[in-house]
């Protein structure tokens, strides 16, 4: 509508950045326990409205991101259809047997299948399908159940920048800042090992005492007992290996990687069908379609604010704050990531890192870089700070907490505020010697 | 005497030598419980928040859950049974603190038998931080007496 009218530069700068502010406030308070996807698709559809935004602009924001919108929608089939097949009990099965009895081992291989997982299959099929499968396994050998699912949920954000498609946030920066496969691997990988490293550590330092003897073996489900459909399992099997090497070999050509995930759930689906053990509603039911309408909305706000010139300012401010040097780019790089993810989600605070850094205009190589490498470590691990969701989810169980409630999340939040800062520290160290 | 005995699938030798030590079986009802723990699902669900999923996973999992959960709440009752025969098993779902002190109430306990700490994860013997969140809650509001069966450790 606004668009009919003359506004002053100003007046739209104020009213665009009160849009992103309310949507971005919005996300992180969830008032009425409003979906966050409701909450940005309703800030990006008022800036259009309004005419904040020209219709055209959105139109061509989404379709230049659709490696981010079709590598989401592969990779949630890739993990429904592989978790259809059984692959992931039968996994977690093989997993327990191999630890031999033994809580600690098993604790290791917890650790050690959700880093295989995540570094495939992405953050999120760990988390959720992992999780829930590993609570089963532990529930009926009566181990502790907590320490086992925390190694699920923290490994599911520390084992994520393995490889470029290990969380999407990777796709979301890398769309923007085309980074080789050796590149980020060498400036990520061994960042990554040392994360995992410390992970696994301090797990065993903090939970020593609950993962001490032995568990009955006889207890163990069989491994054949996952597999639903022999043949199916085999042709999945063979399937998700070719998509992994297809992934590594996208990623060194650089070729899109939504191509791989998308084509690759295709040939998984088409097996599914051929075999009876998923339907297309079965499969649509496992896909969070949300998760579009929320990625879309924020790529939205984020273009009406780019449009402003506020992001090229924010991208200045960084370099700035970082002294134009590669160790001040990882610094503020990683500590504004890892802060603003636990504020606003990653996925958002990706969203702001890509526009700030595309925009920060000439900055030395090194720092560049460093800042790019940063972001990606800073929104893969941050959310691990805050397990319960965010920083706002916290302040809110504290509130709950002094009101006499008892809040079991700040259990969760008291491990996340330990483990978390010194991966993050480790990490962040790691990157700027491979920068060197 | 109707005595509530809080079973954490580790802890049954520790309770029923307490248990045998002190009343003698003629003068005795038992009742065992086992409180399944919500937090870890709870965490599950925050996680599928997270990911913008709904909080439940889908139904054959979650059955598959339940199916672990109730196996594993059977067997820890049924080796109850074996240190104390005759005893009446008691399940409960939710957050254990509330839900012993709730089943105190509802079962009209007249003496709640806990341990501190489960023995897997036992901290101080004595001092702060020996009594565990869940037993300091049933010691703040527990409706009966309650016998908090220490470790072998403090002898």
């Amino acid at each position: 509508m606004l668009l009919f009218f003359h506004l002053p530069t100003l007046t739209k700068t104020l009213l665009i950045s009160l849009v992103a502010l309310l949507t971005l406030i919005g996300i992180m308070v969830r008032p009425f326990k409003l979906n966050e996807a409701t909450i940005a698709m309703s800030g990006a559809a008022l800036l259009l409205i309004i005419g904040l935004i020209n219709p055209l602009d959105v139109l061509t924001t989404l379709s230049s991101d659709w490696n981010t919108f079709f590598f989401f929608l592969g990779m949630m089939s890739l993990s429904a259809l592989a978790e259809a097949a059984g692959l992931f009990d039968w996994l977690a099965a093989q997993a327990a047997r191999l630890a031999g009895g033994s809580s600690k081992r098993l604790l290791l291989n917890t650790f050690l299948l959700g880093t295989m997982i995540t570094m495939v299959l992405s953050n999120d099929a760990t988390a959720l399908i992992l999780t829930p499968i590993v609570y089963t396994l532990v529930t009926r050998l009566r181990l502790p159940v907590i320490p086992f699912l925390f190694a699920c949920t923290f490994i599911a954000d520390s084992a994520s920048f393995l490889l470029p498609v290990s969380n999407p946030i990777n796709i979301i920066i890398l769309s923007s800042f085309r980074l080789d496969l050796w590149t980020f691997l060498r400036l990520l990988f061994l960042p990554d090992l040392v994360v995992i490293s410390i992970n696994i550590g301090i797990f065993f330092l903090l939970y020593r005492r609950q993962i001490q003897g032995k568990f009955d073996a006889k207890r163990l489900p069989s491994a054949a007992e996952s597999i639903r459909h022999p043949a199916y399992f085999r042709y999945t099997c063979t399937a998700l290996l070719l998509i992994a090497l297809a992934y590594i070999i996208a990623s060194a050509l650089q070729i899109p990687l939504s191509l791989v995930a998308s084509g690759g759930a295709f040939i998984l689906f088409f097996g599914a069908l051929l075999w009876k053990q998923i339907t297309f509603k079965d499969l649509g039911k496992q896909i969070s379609w949300s998760i579009f309408g929320f990625i879309g909305g924020m790529f939205i706000i984020v273009r009406a604010v780019e449009n402003t010139g506020l992001t090229t300012q924010f991208g200045q401010l960084l370099i700035h704050l970082s002294g134009g040097t590669s160790f001040g780019a990882v610094v503020v790089g990683t500590t504004g990531s890892a802060i603003g993810t636990n504020l606003i989600n990653n996925i958002p605070m990706a969203i702001v890192m890509r526009a700030a850094l595309g925009a920060a205009g000439h900055v030395a190589p090194t720092t560049r870089l460093g800042f790019i490498v940063a972001t990606i470590f800073g929104c893969d691990l941050g959310p691990n700070l805050t397990t319960v969701g965010s920083l706002a989810t916290i302040l809110w169980l504290l509130i709950l907490r002094r009101r006499n409630l008892d809040v079991s999340g700040l259990d969760y939040f008291k491990v996340g505020i330990l483990v978390t800062p010194l991966m993050l520290l480790a990490g962040a160290l790691t990157i700027w010697l491979l920068l060197l | 005497m109707r005595v509530l005995c809080c079973l954490d699938g580790t802890n049954i030798e520790q309770i029923s030598r307490a248990v045998s030590t002190m009343l003698q079986p003629d003068t005795r009802t038992i009742g065992l419980l086992y409180v399944l723990d919500s937090g870890p699902l709870g965490e599950i669900e925050r996680q599928r928040e997270r990911f913008f999923r709904g909080p439940h996973p889908p139904m054959a999992r979650r059955e598959q859950m339940r199916q672990a959960e109730q196996a594993s709440t059977r067997d820890i009752l049924e080796e109850g049974n074996r240190y104390l025969p005759g005893a009446e098993q008691l399940q409960r779902e939710g957050r254990p603190e509330r839900e012993i002190v709730q089943c105190a109430t509802d079962w009209a306990a007249d003496l709640i038998v806990i341990c501190p700490r489960s023995p897997k994860n036992p901290g101080p013997p004595l001092g702060p931080k020996s009594v565990g969140h869940v037993a300091r809650f049933v010691l703040d509001h527990a409706p009966c007496a309650v016998l908090l069966v220490r470790g072998t450790e403090i002898k």
